[in-house]
């Protein structure tokens, strides 16, 4: 399924919910690890053209941080959590425990990668977990992996998983808010089917 | 200098002097340059992957290695450069994500394929390739200019190189 000819406003509609079930799961993850309300928009699927994935986010050259899980058994599929950097080590720093301001460069960075690269897979688990329990799959996750990057660097593992077969990538993107404090914190959850594998949830949710 | 022309993904630009080239943002893609000293002509292509075979349509042939290439020589050609004065230089295909046991999976794997297709599909056409910064796991933004025919790689965090 590489374009969107094929997909009926009721697909997008059920791809849509799924996004708005993972997410709605992902917050309230978020919001119990950090003691905060934390508020989510209504997710956005939609296909885009792969040549235009990091445009889609922003300027290709914005600092991110973006954290990657991957599950692969019975669907296969990757799950971004991206967050700007600069808000990145904000969110970082409120579970680190410890104060870290005086430690060097390279271990501050370490430290909050490990942080972030935890709460990436607290939210990412917890979207996969109501993803699981809609559609009865198993979906263990891989091992989180970190990049703090370029947006447009980071997008094109993205722009190249959908290349290989066609010119649209399957987006399904929502923004949690983190509220109560003093800078607007927030990140994006993005949810990225694997081509081919959006059959199987159609399928699965019994609306193809 | 000249306004910058944005060579987004996939696209191919070539240009007699004066032209600044610029891609911003690769990762596992390719941004390659030939470029004519002589006739100060230079051509850019951002690569996304390897190989065309398993592609069912084809609307932008620069995003394949093995048709960017020809395509790139093609329209050097039709500039009237001399395509024994032809070099090379090319950086990206880094992998941003690492994760374990899966570096040589078909998705994290790319950027490394994309260099080993683009370095061959060079020596083929019997092009020198005579800088690359290829690899790695950061990203990486390029400028090439007519006037020096200097590629300059920038990442972030660990600054500029003069290719």
């Amino acid at each position: 399924m590489d374009n969107n000819s094929k997909l009926t406003n009721l697909h997008m509609d059920a791809i849509r919910e799924v996004g708005n079930i993972g997410t709605g799961n992902a917050a309230t993850a978020l919001s119990r690890l950090l003691g905060r309300t934390v508020d989510m928009d209504v997710p956005v699927a939609e296909f885009v053209p792969i040549y235009d994935v990091a445009a889609h986010y922003g300027s290709p050259e914005t600092y991110v941080c973006a954290v990657l899980v991957r599950t692969e058994e019975e669907f296969s599929c990757s799950l971004i959590f991206m967050i700007e950097e600069e808000k990145a080590a904000i969110l970082a720093d409120l579970i680190i425990p410890m104060d870290i301001s005086g430690m060097d460069e390279e271990t501050r960075l370490q430290i909050r990668d490990s942080a972030l690269s935890e709460q990436g897979n607290i939210i990412l688990g917890a979207f996969l977990n109501a993803l699981s329990q809609i559609t009865g799959w198993v979906l263990p996750t891989t091992t989180p992996a970190v990049a703090r990057d370029m947006l447009g660097s980071i997008m094109d593992l993205v722009a190249s998983m959908f290349g290989v077969i066609g010119e649209s990538a399957m987006l399904v993107k929502t923004s949690l808010h983190i509220k109560g404090l003093d800078d607007e914190l927030g990140g994006t959850v993005i949810m990225i089917p694997d081509p081919g594998s959006l059959e199987a949830l159609l399928s699965k949710l019994g609306v193809l | 200098m000249t306004q910058p022309i944005h060579v987004g993904m996939a696209d191919l630009v070539v240009s007699k002097h004066p032209a600044t080239l610029v891609t911003l943002g690769l990762g596992s893609c390719i941004g390659l340059v030939i470029y004519d000293q002589a006739s100060k002509t230079a051509g850019m292509v951002h690569i996304m992957l390897p190989d065309s075979r398993e592609a069912k349509n084809l609307p932008k042939p620069g995003k394949f290695a093995d048709t960017a290439v020809p395509l790139l020589l093609e329209e050097l050609a039709k500039l009237g450069v001399n395509k024994s004065q032809l070099r090379a230089k090319m950086a990206g295909g880094a992998q941003m994500f690492s994760m374990p046991g899966k570096a040589d999976s078909a998705i994290f794997g790319v950027g490394s394929r994309n260099v080993e297709a683009t370095t061959k599909l060079l020596a083929a056409s019997g092009i020198r390739l005579v800088a690359s910064d290829t690899g790695g796991s950061k990203g990486r933004s390029v400028e090439f200019s007519t006037e020096t025919m200097k590629f300059i790689v920038k990442t972030l965090g660990t600054g500029t190189k003069e290719l």
